[in-house]
């Protein structure tokens, strides 16, 4: 089943159109690594996703209702930011209270394995200031998951984190995705998008070229590594080819 | 709306800038009492103080703390809540936080040491103040994506008001002082919060007698009932009227 549909979305900003024309369906239980050069256009199609930018042109289709003014969908959505920033004063315990308060999350609703898994635990006491960036991405991390999103979109998740937290992070994507979440990964490391992907969405000049399972792009350049494929495909690829649904 | 509320003003309330506000505040107040013998001369120096500081600190403080927010503000523009909420209970929460700052700061030696009419007016308009000019700024920082540029603005903005805009009518009154324009001061007076302000407070020191005709003008609309409710609704719609807009831009904005 589709989780989301994007159609003929497009995004202008003044004369510029960061996205244009992106036409592709996202099913449940899917790991989506959507990469591409800076300024092709990721953080825009996210943002759209997430609501945070308004589309010019197209729509977005979320569990089979088009997205638009109501917000209510964006509770089965979970986001974690490249940069977490949150109130520095409050504990780490009060930031918690806070998501779950404005969720309207019953207890015993959240999935609290990561809390533990990735130390955050340790942390319920401290104040947001008194933390590093890293322990700030884990707690962004907790608060992704921690509503048991049917969406999950994961902006660059293990820039910051060290190698054995980034490990348990991508552990908790994987059980996401058996849980049926549909997951949106930008990542610019090639071994963890071949790893994790179901498929590759790449985006140029705001155009979406393909979205295939890394092993197609694999398997037509006859290269192991996703890394040493990626440019061979491009290579290969009709110059307007764009994605179609 | 409430929720949100809730949890930044009890980030707010540890924030040293606010902290150091309230601190400021008590200490320039109780210096002033302690300083001057006559109380009514000590209110007048402190309602200059106030009158320039409290918009001054609400603005900028406002501007940068929404900025500093703004990767947490994104991150509640995720969660199933209307844009308009977010703002209001941010709005709702900065002014709050200062307005705890200024009554502990100014009220506490107010109420010590000269309490009666001129005391509660300042506090009152102070409390005005800081919700108008908390209003403003934020309406600045959501209009504007660079956090200097936004500074800029409001510190041209707190200039012209503090100011400027006081010269203006000095011009206006002394070059024209041949024509019967006073009744024209009291509404551009009334379009600027920090001139009525110090009206409403000069109106209860009773020095709008040193002003001669002009202070008679002023006396005669706001020394009425009418006048002062007309001027503390020109100060409620000074709060409204940014906060609106600053709601209406986020709602509408890319971020």
């Amino acid at each position: 089943m589709d989780r989301i549909v994007f159609e003929g979305l497009g995004k202008r900003y003044g004369k510029h159109w960061a996205l244009r024309g992106v036409n592709t369906r996202f099913a449940q239980g899917e790991i989506v690594m959507v990469i591409g050069p800076n300024g092709s256009g990721k953080t825009t199609l996210l943002k759209c996703l997430l609501g945070l930018v308004r589309s010019t042109e197209g729509a977005i289709t979320v569990n089979g209702n088009i997205i638009g003014t109501d917000p209510a969908y964006r509770a089965g959505v979970g986001y974690m930011p490249q940069y977490a920033e949150f109130p520095r004063e409050l504990t780490v315990d009060q930031l918690l209270r806070m998501m779950t308060d404005i969720r309207d999350a019953r207890s015993g609703s959240t999935d609290d394995r990561l809390i533990a898994h990735l130390g955050v635990d340790a942390l319920l006491d401290k104040r947001i200031s008194a933390l590093s960036g890293g322990m700030r991405q884990k707690v962004s991390a907790v608060l992704a998951f921690r509503y048991r999103p049917n969406i999950l979109v994961l902006d660059e998740p293990t820039a910051g984190l060290d190698p054995v937290s980034a490990n348990k992070l991508l552990d908790a994507v994987m059980r996401a995705k058996r849980d049926g979440a549909t997951v949106l990964i930008t990542s610019h490391i090639m071994e963890e998008v071949q790893r994790l992907g179901d498929r590759v969405a790449y985006l140029e000049d705001g155009r979406l070229r393909f979205a295939l399972p890394p092993e197609t792009i694999t398997d037509v350049t006859g290269e192991k590594s996703l890394a040493v494929a990626l440019p061979k495909y491009l290579a290969q690829l009709p110059a307007h080819h764009v994605e179609g649904l | 709306m409430w929720k949100v509320y809730k949890y930044t003003l009890l980030d707010l309330v540890r924030n040293k800038f606010a902290m150091g506000y309230a601190l400021m505040m008590l200490a320039v107040s109780a210096g002033l009492f302690l300083l001057e013998p006559d109380n009514t001369k000590a209110l007048i120096t402190l309602t200059q103080v106030m009158l320039a500081l409290t918009p001054l600190l609400a603005l900028v403080f406002t501007i940068i703390w929404f900025y500093n927010q703004y990767e947490f503000t994104v991150l509640l523009a995720v969660q199933p809540l209307h844009r308009g909420a977010i703002t209001r209970a941010q709005y709702a929460a900065v002014s709050t936080a200062l307005l705890g700052s200024f009554l502990f700061g100014a009220g506490l030696p107010i109420v010590a040491w000269a309490p009666g009419p001129i005391g509660w007016t300042l506090l009152l308009t102070g409390a005005a103040l800081t919700f108008v000019f908390c209003a403003i700024g934020l309406w600045i920082a959501v209009g504007q994506r660079d956090r200097a540029k936004a500074v800029g603005i409001g510190l041209v903005a707190w200039v012209v008001m503090v100011l400027v805009w006081d010269a203006l009518l000095l011009w206006i009154m002394y070059g024209f002082s041949d024509y019967p324009i006073e009744p024209l001061i009291v509404p551009l007076a009334a379009l600027n919060p920090i001139d009525l302000s110090r009206i409403l407070i000069m109106l209860k020191i009773d020095l709008a007698a040193l002003l001669g005709y002009s202070g008679a003008v002023y006396e005669k609309f706001f020394g009425t009932f009418g006048g002062m409710a007309v001027s503390l609704l020109a100060l409620l719609l000074w709060s409204l009227l940014p906060a609106w807009a600053a709601v209406r831009a986020f709602v509408r904005k890319d971020l």
